[in-house]
């Protein structure tokens, strides 16, 4: 197909590109016209990473043909500050910290531009709903509107524009001041390039061919059509490794692309670079991969039973790590407590969805060393593993941390940057992959999804005497980060309580599911919910408040804590009385209270959202001040 | 009434930087030409705000303004060990190194300037670009003193290394000393519960979270909002499945996550009780934000509706069963109690 040719006036200037035929708006504005402020989140309309304004009006360019731009006046995030002066809504972006790692943030500041062109009064509630369509993943939002609320009220003269200045500093004192960011005027403005806005001269693009099938023996890998392909420059499998193929963060237990064996769905099994990504992707489509498939395991207590099937030959019983602690007697302590509370939690597996899909470049220097770029979260240990993986000394290999759009763990395993390295040895030119969204969910690590089964006891007075917690977690394929989850579930989970009898077992399994690996919070979030809701059980039946409860068996400062350290000053008191001044608690036992407690509807509590009540039923008033 | 409102609190703790293992961290501070400094570590912003954090931390121990300082060169090649970017280990592994290499930096340069003006170097003072000796006349511009250290062949270069005392955990009972410093943090969730749809939403979260000391207290509250509302995505919609190893929520379409109108309003209060071992009092917020949400959901719901989700995420299809479960038991309790 020719190509297509394409005029128009793009932030304030005129262009005339020719553009592939299928391309999107998208990439148009960002491969043809290097505006790589605008974002390619999910390429499927769904996260307004890619907003652009198209004749004044805004669109989502993933899912707009370029051949609409014809003729058309196009604004991208570039435009906004031209001058070179920020926008007031970009200033108020930078004045209240609305961004964090950025990526979803030229979108932001084009979703909210469109709001106050089209209402220069928008209303707190209508910036929220002009807002819905675009995904912000770091900063829980807040201070997104309190910009946009304060570039609104500054255009209109309801605040002065000194209220986008920085805070005054006394005299030197930096640290305790709310100095703006740094990095804000690069990310309001769509400047700042993650790894994938980088291009290099001569770079090639790469394609992943993955497996479809959760278990299954390779029986032989045909590269041979793929090379063949006009354009392909290399392929690479395990059989291009040339040193000891195995990273992980505890376990060295995952080849660079499956090796003899794929163990999930969506695993690497080769990888192709090429002059573009189209021809990268038609020739990893042209690699013949026979399989053999093996009976798989989807079930981690499953997985641990006697004959279930093996997914790594070191661990025949399919466990990653069990962590035990042990503290006292728990068997005897529980049974002579007053009450005992026996219960069983699920947690899910949950997605990173850092706006950021994975990213990165790799090119062999003048000096031969082996460099990758990437949105890497642990970039010293990456240039262990993989020196050892491609044979070189450590002063050999170089990485390079870009700029995170959004990490939580999700970025600390190294699950691309080995085939990228060794693509870039075999062509020696740069070459660069981006994930697509579909693969960055359906490849990357989870959070550690968790059962966790659960006796507590206590005494009639509200003393918390003896815990026994077990959790068996679903690791996935490969051990990534299960062994640290592991660990740090089992050190916390009991929670911030001094307990005499103690009982702690974490447990990771491998199975044939996606991954699990790093994130946020890293294990103690599943067990601690489990804990924390065990109080709040114990402190209705016996009649306190959850405060109270809490407060008879907090650790208190030189506590000594589940694994037997003695702490030194110990904040809980402090926090729990600071906590429940700021919101005006009631006391009382958590005795399904409802709406009959006096501290509802505060000025803490947002207003109850009535978008379904229209259809539902009328809305009905709980707000404290009317009610009473 | 169909819409039901509760509240519920949970509490929780954490540990800062690398979990039973010795952490270190390395940096190296330059106070360079025109006033300026250089700091090299091996990190770069992840989205948590530590650039600025850095840039805080350098300015006020060179005695400098944050916007003087330039932070490189997060690269293994070019920049000293600073290991990884995550387990709330940022402000305080990278924190505490480059105030230990500021100071580093400013010792060098002080020594200069003491003998240049013949005083005591510890009456010598530095801020927001200035630099003297308290009780004397002698004051200059931060460029000019770097000017001076280097005509007397001095570059006042400095460097850090931070580590961490703590060990690893005994295979049998798990003693150990995993972490050298601890947070601790509570919150308070307000719902209200629709039980004609079972749809939940989080009206509000109060947080209080001890975070040692907070180089930058509007950070520090943006951690917590976003902690808090990953966590209520967690705590209601967010839910990757798969079939058969293959997943069947590929996309965003399917893999529901919290938009800005499932936020709850969020009130922060930073409580801080310094860490006596680093020379800053720092501890961390990243992870901690947000171990306590979920809990404190859950209890709200009980509290608004009598059921207790137990399994995650309490989606409307989950509340609704479990209040007709709810509903079977009472009517089962009513009847027994009238028979
Ligand atoms: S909406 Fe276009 S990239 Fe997500
Ligand atoms: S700042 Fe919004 S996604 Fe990171």
């Amino acid at each position: 197909m020719p190509d297509l040719k394409i005029e128009a006036t793009v932030n304030g200037r005129k262009v005339s590109k020719n553009v592939a035929p299928f391309a999107r708006l998208l990439d148009f504005v960002r491969d043809d016209l290097n505006l790589t402020g605008t974002k390619e989140g999910c390429g499927a309309g769904e996260c307004g990473t890619c907003s652009v304004f198209v004749d004044g009006v805004l669109v989502k360019s993933c899912l707009v043909p370029a051949a609409k731009a014809k003729g058309a006046k196009i604004e991208t995030v570039e435009g906004l500050a031209r001058s070179g002066e920020l926008s007031v809504l970009q200033k108020a972006f930078h004045k209240t910290g609305a961004s964090q790692c950025g990526y979803c943030i030229p979108g932001m500041v084009m979703a909210a531009t469109a709001a106050i062109r089209s209402n220069p009064l928008v209303s707190d509630d209508e910036i929220k709903e002009r807002l819905g369509g675009n995904i912000c993943r770091c900063t829980g939002y807040s201070k997104i509107f309190e910009a946009v609320e304060l570039a609104r009220d500054v255009m209109n003269g309801a605040r002065p524009a000194t209220a986008l200045q920085e805070e005054e500093v006394d005299e030197g004192q930096f640290i305790g001041a709310n100095v703006r960011r740094l990095d804000a005027p690069s990310k309001v403005s769509g400047a700042l390039r993650y790894a994938g806005d980088t291009v290099m001269p001569g770079m090639l693009h790469v394609a992943v061919l993955r497996s479809p099938h959760p278990h299954a023996r390779i029986v032989s890998i045909d590269t041979s059509a793929a090379e063949a392909l006009p354009g392909v420059e290399a392929v690479v499998t395990s059989a291009d490794v040339p040193g000891v193929d195995g990273f992980g963060v505890f376990v060295h237990d995952q080849p660079v692309m499956a090796k003899g064996k794929v163990r999930y769905v969506g695993e690497a099994v080769a990888a192709v670079a090429a002059e573009d990504e189209l021809t990268a992707k038609r020739a990893a489509a042209l690699i013949k991969v026979v399989f053999e498939a093996l009976p798989a395991i989807f079930d981690p207590d499953e997985a641990m039973k006697a004959g279930a099937p093996i997914v790594h030959d070191y661990a025949p019983d399919n466990v990653t790590k069990h962590i035990p602690i042990r503290k006292g007697d728990v068997e005897k302590a529980l049974a002579e407590c007053d009450l005992v509370i026996e219960n069983t939690y699920e947690t899910q597996q949950v997605e990173h969805a850092y706006l950021e899909p994975e990213a990165g470049l790799a090119w062999v220097d003048h000096d031969g060393v082996v460099t990758v770029l990437s949105p890497s979260q642990n970039i010293t240990n990456h240039r262990h593993m993989l020196s050892r993986i491609i044979a070189k000394p450590i002063n050999k290999v170089r990485f390079i941390m870009s700029p995170v759009g959004g990490g939580f763990g999700g970025k600390e395993d190294m699950i691309y940057q080995g085939m990228l390295a060794l693509l870039a040895m075999k062509t020696g030119k740069p070459v660069r992959l981006v994930f697509t969204r579909e693969e960055s969910i359906a490849t990357t690590a989870k959070r550690h999804p968790a059962r966790i089964h659960y006796r507590s006891g206590f005494m009639r007075d509200g003393r918390l005497k003896a815990i026994a917690l077990r959790m068996v977690s679903d690791g996935g394929a490969y051990g990534l980060s299960t062994e640290g989850v592991m660990r740090k579930a089992a050190i916390l989970g009991a929670g911030p309580y001094d307990i005499q009898n103690l009982q702690v077992d974490t447990i990771g399994v491998y199975t044939n599911n996606t991954p699990s690996g790093a994130f946020r919070s890293f294990g103690a979030l599943q067990t601690q919910f489990a804990t924390e809701t065990q109080m709040d059980i114990a402190a209705e039946k016996l009649g306190l408040d959850p405060f109270e409860i809490r407060r008879i068996n907090m650790m208190r400062n030189g506590a000594i804590t589940h694994t037997k350290q003695k702490l030194g000053s110990v904040s809980i008191g402090r926090v729990l009385d600071q906590l429940e001044k700021a919101a005006q608690w009631e006391k009382g036992a958590p005795a399904q209270r409802g709406d009959s407690r006096g501290d509802l509807g505060t000025d803490g509590a947002r207003r109850a959202c009535a978008l379904d009540a229209r259809f539902v039923e009328a809305p009905t008033k709980t707000m404290k001040s009317e009610v009473a | 009434m169909a819409r039901k409102r509760g509240r519920g609190m949970a509490a929780s703790w954490y540990g800062i930087a690398r979990t039973a293992t010795v952490d270190r961290a390395g940096a190296w501070v330059e106070i360079d030409d025109g006033g300026t400094a250089k700091v090299i570590t091996g990190v770069t912003e992840i989205g948590e705000g530590i650039l600025t954090v850095l840039a805080q931390i350098a300015a006020q121990e060179v005695g400098i303004r944050p916007e003087d300082v330039t932070i490189g060169d997060n690269d293994t090649a070019r920049s000293p060990e600073a290991a990884h970017a995550g387990a709330t280990r940022q402000t305080y592994m990278i924190g505490n190194v480059v105030a230990l290499a500021a100071r580093d930096a400013r010792a060098k340069l002080d020594a200069v300037l003491a003998k240049e003006w013949n005083v005591d170097v510890g009456t010598i003072k530095a801020a927001g670009g200035e630099i003297w000796a308290e009780g004397t006349n002698h004051r200059i511009e931060m460029s000019e003193a770097v000017h001076l250290s280097k005509s007397r062949g001095v570059v006042p270069l400095g460097s850090g290394s931070f580590g961490t005392d703590t060990t690893g955990l005994a295979a049998d009972d798990g003693a150990g000393r995993p972490w050298q410093a601890y947070v601790f943090g509570g919150q308070v969730a307000e719902v209200e519960v629709d039980t004609v749809t079972g749809e939940v939403q989080v009206l509000g979260i109060w947080a209080a979270h001890d975070v040692g000391r907070a180089v930058n207290p509007r950070g520090v509250e943006g951690q917590i909002e976003g902690g808090i509302v990953q966590a209520v995505g967690q705590a209601l919609m967010e839910d990757y499945k798969t079939e058969k190893g293959q997943t069947t929520t590929p996309g965003f379409a399917k893999y529901i996550l919290p938009t800005s109108l499932d936020v709850p309003k969020i009130t922060s209060v930073i409580v801080e009780d310094p860490d006596p071992i680093g020379p800053l009092g720092v501890k961390g917020i990243g992870e901690p934000a947000m171990v306590p949400t979920i809990p404190a959901i859950m209890n709200a719901i009980y509290d608004a509706i009598g059921v207790r989700i137990m399994s995650l995420p309490a989606t409307p299809e989950k509340v609704l069963s479990a209040l007709r479960e709810k509903r079977n038991r009472d009517e089962e309790r009513a009847r027994i109690v009238a028979e």
